[in-house]
This record gives C-alpha cells, sequence and structure tokens, in this order.
C-alpha cells in the first residue's frame, strides 16, 4: 500500500489537522448497531473486513508523519510518556520485529527492512530515517528499542506481561490517549487498571471475560477491537497530566461549532501475543473525525445521532460527554431522517455527502 | 467512607497467613501484635513478627531469632524498612510476608517485597489505624501524605485536587486530579473524608 | 486455527540409538515465524490411511528463523508418530507443521530460573537455553538421564555450557537431592519442569511442600486438545445437517458448510454467536454462558462448545 502523507499538521494550538474526503470514508466507524453498551467485542485481526483501517497490521494513514511529529513533542515535554519495566526487555525487541516486518511487508514503498544475521537495517522514507543495527544490542540504537519503533507508528502502545494469571501493564509509549496515565497505571493488574471504568462493564463480566480470553492469546493469532469516545478540537495529547490545559475547550461548544469542534475519538486496538516473551502488546490506534465530517456519510450520521441520544447516563459522564452532548445530540437530531440503517461499521457509501 | 466504584482501590481482610509456607514475616506499623487483625483461629505465635515502637529507645531484650514467635521491636517505620529489605536479599523461597498498617505502609512493604522478588501471592496485607490518604499529583507528580479531605490544594502545582479511588500500587498512592481544570475556579467544597 | 505451514526435513541427526534430531525449512522458501521460547509445534504424519498428529518442542533458538528444530525419542514398540519419524521420515520429504504455540513460556519477572529436565525432556530447556543467554539471565539446569545416555545429553548441553551452572546427573532419582536444591534458591525464583510424568510431579510437590507459590512453578504442557470426538450438527432453519470434525469447530463445520453465522470473538467470550439447542447435550467451553445456562443446556456457543454425544440439533 501506499500512502500520500500530509505535511506535517497540528493536534495543538492551532490545530491544522484536517481529513482528505477518501481519509473520512476509511474511519473505522465504531458503531455496528443504533445502540450502544459495552461488550466483549472482541474479533481476530485478520485482513480485511469492514474498514480499510483492517487492512494491515499497523494502519498508516494521510497523518503519519503529523502524527509521529506531535509525539515527539510531548516526548520532549515528558519523556515519561515512553516507560517500559525492566523486565520487559525481551518484550521490546519482539515489539520492534512486529512493527518492523509488519510495516515492511504491508507498506514496501515506505519502509524497508534488510537483515545480515543479527544485524538489521531499516529504512523509514517518510521520517527521513536510515539506521543500522545488531537485534538484540539495546546500545546499537538510538533509545531502546520499543520506544525506537514506536516512535514511527501511529497509535500508543502498551506492553502487558502475564504471569499469576493476570495481566500487568509494565510498558507503554503513551502520548495520545484518552485521558489516563502510564505513570499513574504502569505495573497494575487487567480489573486494576480498568477500575475507573463504569461498574455497569464490570457488573456484565466484560473485564473477566475479556481477561480469560487474552490470557488465552495465541502467537500468530491476534486481535481486534473498537473502543470510542468523543474529544473537543482534533487533539491527540488528552492525558491527565494535561487536563488543565484541555479540559477547558470542554466549556468552548457551542450551536454553531458544535459539528467542527466535537470529534468522534475512535481506538482501533489490536492486541498480539509476542513470542520471546510471552508478553502481550496492545496497540491503541486513535482515530479522529468531526461530527460535520461524520455527517457527509448518511448511515453514520443517523446512527451517530441515535447512539448518543440513548447512551447510558453512566457512560456519558465517563466519557465527559455531559457538558456538550445535548449540543451534539440537538446538531445531528435535524440530520436524522429516522430512516433504518444497515448493521455493521462500514458507510455504504463511496461518496461524501456536502 | 463514600465509594467511588473505582475497582482498584485495595480491598483488605484479616491476616490469615499461608498454611503452604516455609516461614512467615509479619511486619506491624505499632507496638503491640494485631490481634484483632488476626483471621479466627490463626495463632500470632505462628508469625516472626517486626513491631515498630515510634520511640527511640525500643524495648528491651527483645528476641531476635529469625523464628515463628519471635518478636521484633523498631523504633521507626523506615528503620523496619531497611531491616527488611536486607532481610528479603539473603531469604529463600518459601517466605510469606505480612503486613497490618495503615495503606501508606502497607504498600511500601509491598514496593519493598516486589523489588526483593515476592510475588503478590507472597504477600497478605491487613489495614489498621488512621484512614488518611497519600495521594500522586497526576499533573506535577507531587506527592502528598496525610491526605484527610476530599478535595486539597496540591502543594507542587497549587491545583485544587480531587481525591480519586484510583489506586497504584506501584506509587503506594490515590490518584488526585485537578477538580477545576475544565472551569477554573469552579471547585465544590471539600469534606474531611479519610480519618 | 487449522492452516498448517508445509515443511521440508532439511537434515536427520542420530544422537542416539533412540534419539534423532530433524532440521526443518519452510518448504516454500522465507522464513519461519519467530519461534516462542518453550513453544511447540504439531507436526501431522501419514502413514498410509493413518493420520497422526504429534506435539514436539522446538529445540533450536527463537531468533533461528530458516531451520525449526526437533528432537524425537523412539520409544520402544510404539506404532505412533515417533516411531514413524524415526524409521520413515527421510531429508527432503515434505511434512505438514502446525505454526509454533507457547503453552511453557518463560517468566518476565523470575529473579532466578531453575530448569529441571528429565531424559527426553530436555527439549524446550533447550530453547530456554538460548533465551535465557541472550537475555543475561541467572539461571542453573539440571538434567537427569539415563546413565548411559549422560555423553548425549552433554554434547547437547555443550554449547551452552560455558560459564552456566548445567549439570546431567546420571545417578538416578535418588541420587539427586530436588529438596535440596529447590529450598536454597532465592526469592523470586521460578522452576521449569518437563520430563516423566513422575519426575514432573516430584518437582512440583516437593516445591509446593517448601512453600513455593504455585504461580512459580511451571510444568511442560502441549495444552488439551483443541478439538474432541467428531459429531454431527443438525441444523434446522437451514435444512442441512453438517458433520464437525475432530479437529475442527463447530462454527467452523456450520461455516464450512456455507451457513452465514454470526460470530465475533471467536473465542467464546464475546457471546454473538450464541445459539439455541434443540437436540443433544453439549461439552461446553465458553466462558460466556453462566453455571446454570450451561446446566440448562438450551444454549451453545458454536465458536469453542461440541457435543457431548454424536447429534446435535441447531436452531440455525
Ligand atoms: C490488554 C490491554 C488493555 C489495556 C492496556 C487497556 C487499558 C485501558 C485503559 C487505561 C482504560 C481507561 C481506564 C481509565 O479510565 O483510567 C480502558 C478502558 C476500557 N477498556 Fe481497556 N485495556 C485493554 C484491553 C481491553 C480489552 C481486551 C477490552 C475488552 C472488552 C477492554 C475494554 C475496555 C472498556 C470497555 C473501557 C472503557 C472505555 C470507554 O468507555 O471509553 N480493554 N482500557
Ligand atoms: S464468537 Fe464470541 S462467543 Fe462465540
Amino acid at each position: 500500500m501506499t500512502v500520500q502523507f500530509k505535511p506535517a499538521e497540528t493536534f495543538r494550538d492551532t490545530f491544522t489537522y484536517k481529513k482528505s474526503p477518501e481519509d473520512i470514508l476509511r474511519f473505522p466507524f465504531p458503531f455496528p448497531e443504533d445502540e450502544y453498551m459495552y461488550s466483549v467485542n472482541i474479533e481476530p485481526h485478520v485482513k480485511g473486513g469492514a474498514t480499510p483501517a483492517f487492512q494491515a497490521v499497523f494502519d498508516i494513514d494521510e497523518h503519519y508523519v503529523g502524527e509521529c511529529r506531535e509525539r515527539e513533542r510531548v516526548l520532549k515535554e515528558d519523556p515519561k510518556r515512553c516507560q517500559v519495566l525492566p523486565h520487559m526487555m525481551a518484550a521490546q525487541w519482539d515489539t520492534l520485529e512486529l512493527i518492523m516486518e509488519s510495516l515492511a511487508a504491508d507498506y514496501p514503498a515506505h519502509f524497508t527492512l534488510s537483515k545480515a544475521g543479527d544485524v538489521w537495517t531499516w529504512v523509514n522514507r517518510p521520517l527521513g530515517l536510515h539506521q543500522t543495527f545488531t537485534f538484540g544490542k539495546p546500545e546499537t540504537l538510538p533509545c531502546t528499542p520499543f520506544e525506537y519503533i514506536t516512535r514511527q507508528v501511529q497509535g500508543d502502545f502498551t506492553l502487558q506481561d502475564q504471569r499469576e494469571d493476570n495481566l500487568f501493564v509494565d510498558g507503554g509509549m503513551v502520548t495520545t490517549q484518552a485521558d489516563w496515565s502510564l505513570e499513574f497505571n504502569i505495573g497494575m493488574s487487567f480489573h486494576e487498571w480498568h477500575g475507573p471504568v463504569p461498574g455497569v462493564a464490570h457488573d456484565r463480566g466484560v473485564f473477566d471475560r475479556a481477561l480469560k480470553y487474552l490470557l488465552r492469546l495465541q502467537y500468530g493469532q491476534p486481535v481486534r477491537r473498537l473502543n470510542w469516545t468523543m474529544t473537543i478540537n482534533p487533539r491527540l495529547d488528552t492525558s491527565p497530566e494535561n487536563y488543565p490545559v484541555w479540559g477547558p475547550d470542554r466549556t468552548t461548544v457551542t450551536a454553531d461549532n458544535v459539528a467542527e469542534k466535537v470529534h468522534l475519538r475512535v481506538e482501533l486496538q489490536t492486541l498480539f501475543r509476542l513470542p520471546r516473551s510471552n508478553a502481550i502488546l496492545f496497540g491503541i490506534r486513535c482515530y479522529l473525525t468531526s461530527v460535520s465530517d461524520i455527517a457527509r456519510v448518511p448511515k453514520w450520521r443517523r446512527r451517530l445521532h441515535r447512539v448518543l441520544r440513548d447512551l447510558h447516563p453512566d457512560l456519558a459522564e465517563y466519557k465527559g460527554m455531559t457538558r456538550y452532548r445535548p449540543l451534539v445530540v440537538a446538531h445531528l437530531a435535524a440530520l436524522d431522517d429516522g430512516a433504518p440503517t444497515s448493521r455493521g461499521i462500514a458507510p455504504d457509501t463511496d461518496r461524501l455527502d456536502g | 467512607m463514600s465509594d467511588q466504584g473505582i475497582k482498584s482501590r485495595p480491598a483488605y481482610g484479616k491476616i490469615t497467613g499461608d498454611p503452604a509456607a516455609r516461614h512467615a514475616l509479619l511486619v506491624v506499623e505499632g507496638a503491640g501484635l494485631p490481634d484483632e487483625l488476626m483471621a479466627e483461629g490463626v495463632d500470632p505465635s505462628a508469625f516472626e513478627t517486626w513491631t515498630v515502637a515510634h520511640a527511640s529507645t525500643v524495648p528491651g531484650a527483645p528476641v531476635m531469632d529469625e523464628a515463628a514467635g519471635a518478636v521484633r521491636p523498631f523504633r521507626s517505620a523506615r528503620q523496619l524498612f531497611s531491616a527488611l529489605e536486607e532481610r528479603l536479599a539473603r531469604e529463600t523461597m518459601g517466605l510469606r510476608l505480612c503486613a497490618a498498617g495503615t495503606e501508606p505502609f502497607l504498600w511500601d512493604v509491598f514496593n519493598i517485597g516486589a523489588v526483593a522478588g515476592l510475588t503478590r501471592q507472597e504477600m497478605q496485607f491487613a489495614q489498621m489505624g488512621p484512614q488518611a490518604r497519600r495521594i500522586f499529583c497526576v499533573h506535577c507528580r507531587t506527592v502528598s501524605e496525610g491526605i484527610t479531605a476530599s478535595i486539597v490544594t496540591c502543594a507542587g502545582c497549587g491545583a485544587s485536587l480531587f481525591v480519586r479511588d484510583h489506586f497504584s500500587k506501584r506509587l503506594a498512592a490515590f490518584m488526585a486530579v485537578q477538580i477545576d481544570a475544565e472551569v477554573p475556579g469552579e471547585v465544590p467544597p471539600s469534606e474531611e473524608i479519610y480519618r | 486455527m487449522t492452516g498448517t505451514i508445509p515443511v521440508r526435513v532439511r537434515e536427520i541427526t542420530a544422537l542416539a540409538p533412540t534419539l534423532k534430531r530433524f532440521a526443518f525449512e519452510p518448504a516454500h522458501g522465507g522464513a519461519f515465524p519467530t519461534a516462542p521460547a518453550g513453544g511447540h509445534v504439531m507436526l501431522t504424519l501419514r502413514d498410509g490411511a493413518r493420520v497422526m498428529k504429534n506435539a514436539y518442542s522446538l529445540v533450536s533458538p527463537p531468533g533461528a528463523r530458516g531451520r525449526y528444530e526437533i528432537i524425537v525419542r523412539k520409544v520402544a514398540q510404539s506404532r505412533g508418530g515417533s516411531a514413524f519419524l524415526h524409521a520413515h521420515v527421510a531429508a527432503g520429504d515434505v511434512l505438514e507443521m502446525a505454526p509454533p504455540v507457547s503453552l511453557f513460556p518463560l517468566a518476565a519477572t523470575a529473579r532466578k530460573h531453575v530448569l529441571i529436565a528429565g531424559g527426553i525432556g530436555i527439549t524446550p530447556m533447550l530453547s530456554f537455553l538460548a533465551e535465557l543467554q541472550a537475555r543475561g539471565a541467572r539461571f542453573e539446569l539440571h538434567h537427569l538421564s539415563s546413565p548411559e545416555e549422560v555423553p548425549v545429553f552433554e554434547r547437547l548441553l555443550a554449547p551452552y555450557a560455558v560459564d552456566a551452572d548445567i549439570r546431567v546427573h546420571g545417578g538416578g532419582r535418588a541420587a539427586f537431592d530436588l529438596a535440596g536444591l529447590l529450598s536454597r534458591q532465592p526469592l523470586g525464583s521460578h522452576v521449569y519442569t518437563c520430563g516423566p510424568h513422575s519426575l514432573m510431579d516430584a518437582v512440583g510437590t516437593t516445591a509446593l511442600a517448601l512453600g513455593w507459590p504455585r504461580g512459580s512453578v511451571h510444568k511442560e504442557s502441549f495444552g488439551a486438545a483443541a478439538g474432541g470426538l467428531p459429531f454431527k450438527a443438525v441444523l434446522t432453519r437451514s435444512g442441512m445437517e453438517v458433520m464437525v470434525g475432530e479437529n475442527q469447530t463447530l462454527l467452523e463445520a456450520i461455516e464450512a458448510a456455507g451457513v452465514a453465522a454470526r460470530c465475533l470473538c471467536r473465542g467464546g467470550a464475546c457471546g454473538e454467536c450464541v445459539t439455541r439447542v434443540e437436540e443433544g447435550e453439549v461439552d461446553h467451553r465458553d466462558d460466556f454462558l453462566s453455571d446454570a445456562e450451561k446446566a440448562a443446556g438450551a444454549l451453545i456457543m458454536p465458536c469453542v462448545s461440541r457435543a457431548r454425544g454424536p447429534r446435535l440439533v441447531l436452531d440455525l
């Protein structure tokens, strides 16, 4: 696959981020039905499926360069957004191997990996990188292997160690998160880090079942799920650390700007069992699409309206939408003609309205 | 006490011990044995016990054996911690580490145990004493001790912090988040709830 | 999943009268997936009409992508896959291999790894040794062998034995001080064992008796077979009968018959595939249905569960 990259866009201050029409249509819309409730919505991560975002092991799109630059900025401000506990070194190399091999296979025009025994050469053309290093020797890279490679992929990543019939989040690169802190959560078990999620998810057994499923996750059989929330402005770094910076945005939504300001934030989450370490790599690939862009797809605007209108209040509160949800629902209500929608997340069109 | 419904907040029980243990060490943040924290039928003399006297002269003639039934007093929690690090470094498999005390004490013990290689299965915790919290300001990383109110001013960055129930065992602290980040100045009244 | 990789036998080395090492390469070129440390592969062996499936630990290091190696012991009087490999498989032959799976991983947090193997149980340890040395991890290995095979195992272990605590014991189980070994290990140790059941059980019970926590004691396992006995599924709404093979899930058989069945996780967790059972007894293997629902027997999750008898009638 070949991608036309945008010159670096911004995800803060000036917010020059914009989606091309093709990019809107490849958005992994997260709602297969007109209503939403937490479930164990996990499926095999195989190529194909309802959205082009499922076509690659790690999806790269037109915002690649801009997102990598944004990550670089966040790390400059706060290097601890990338941390891996010392016992996860084998998992770091596993991650580097998986990501490099996948990118080189899925996007040969942009990435090349060549190997002479343990001496590997990595070429990243969009970012202009050319690196020769020895696999297994961290001192031959400019930073740790996990940081090195996750600086070159869109989306956050965490590493889970499996022990005592549980998973522990023992490392990560977390710069584009929906309001959770790696520095605070690192070392927690599956139920601990999911502690703040509303009780309805716990009570329905979502986390008990998801954990059992993940403990059995097999090497070579990755899985994925879609998760969502909403963000004001196309801002990637909505960390708790910077809540005082982005929190006030939530008060700026008005009936006039709601469609441009409010973004549906979707995470394409992928889970891979890693070979040497037996750890699980969790990819959290974030996609932002404004309500006005979503409204250009008839099925999506109808469905988003219905989902938000009927959303369980605990979920709305947890996702921080309380202040502005009525404005979004009112805006979308005017665009919902009540027509039935088809099952699944596909846009059911290849042309945008408007 | 209020419950925010956050499942990372630790739940505590009584000290039951583990019949499979080769040896059990019980560390107590107080001068006496926590009889009320022992599960029914569990005999405190099955443990080697370390206590904190909070006194510069510890009671004389302590039993210093590393054996069940021995009681060894320390002057302070810090002194106990440094002895614990030294002890665990030369321990062998089969040890269980139990702790009774305030929440910050328990999770400090947990981290010393974890550094020494103990897993969660090999440690047990019972809470006693004041409920005051240690908090971690997620914005500036300042750790504050002895927090009894629902909303406090951060000693590091001055933010008005809401104390969440989200707990990190590694930091041995609760998360604190600016309450008025969205509308600066909109701070609800604070309540004394962690006592 | 059912996919297999065709592999060509590259080389066969006789290590001892009953031990052979087989090296495989991908039959169509390219490289194998990185092998999990302690991982195993399943070989499908066809002796005329007889099909045998045998699991073998990989002994090659995880990073060796050009070549997978296994070591196979021929058991006297056995007619199974291992005897077939010894007697009938030659260099150049192409076999079917399922991609590697790991159910015997190394513990990342271990302060020290204690490896205890007996006989052919050395095989997963060989892949551990390569990985432990790559990590610079602290470990010791004890191998129990019959006296006559001591030199064979010493030769196998020699590449790893430089500066490492590796010992081959040929003096019998009684002379091996298991309790002494396990009682002097530092906090944070993990013990791994592979070999005869009696040895693995002895390691397990001795460690637990000394107060080791369960999570620090690891026994080699190839896991329970994913499949089960074949059975027939009658799909009333589609008006079809499908045969479910022993290495196939009910869901896979339904899909192969061209019936569109709802599914998502394919692992018994999401609930999407839930189907009403009209007749027949269910072998429930999912995490979705409650115990009461399982006992009632009116629902099945076809992605993982099977029939307990010869036949199931489903509302599909
Ligand atoms: C194993 C890797 C995973 C990691 C590291 C992870 C991490 C997280 C984190 C940090 C949160 C936010 C919690 C907070 O508010 O502080 C979260 C939310 C959530 N997670 Fe996970 N998670 C993982 C896997 C899963 C899986 C497999 C499921 C499947 C059901 C799942 C379901 C959820 C749900 C439903 C939420 C609430 C999201 C929302 O309403 O916005 N997670 N997860
Ligand atoms: S497909 Fe998820 S439970 Fe069967």
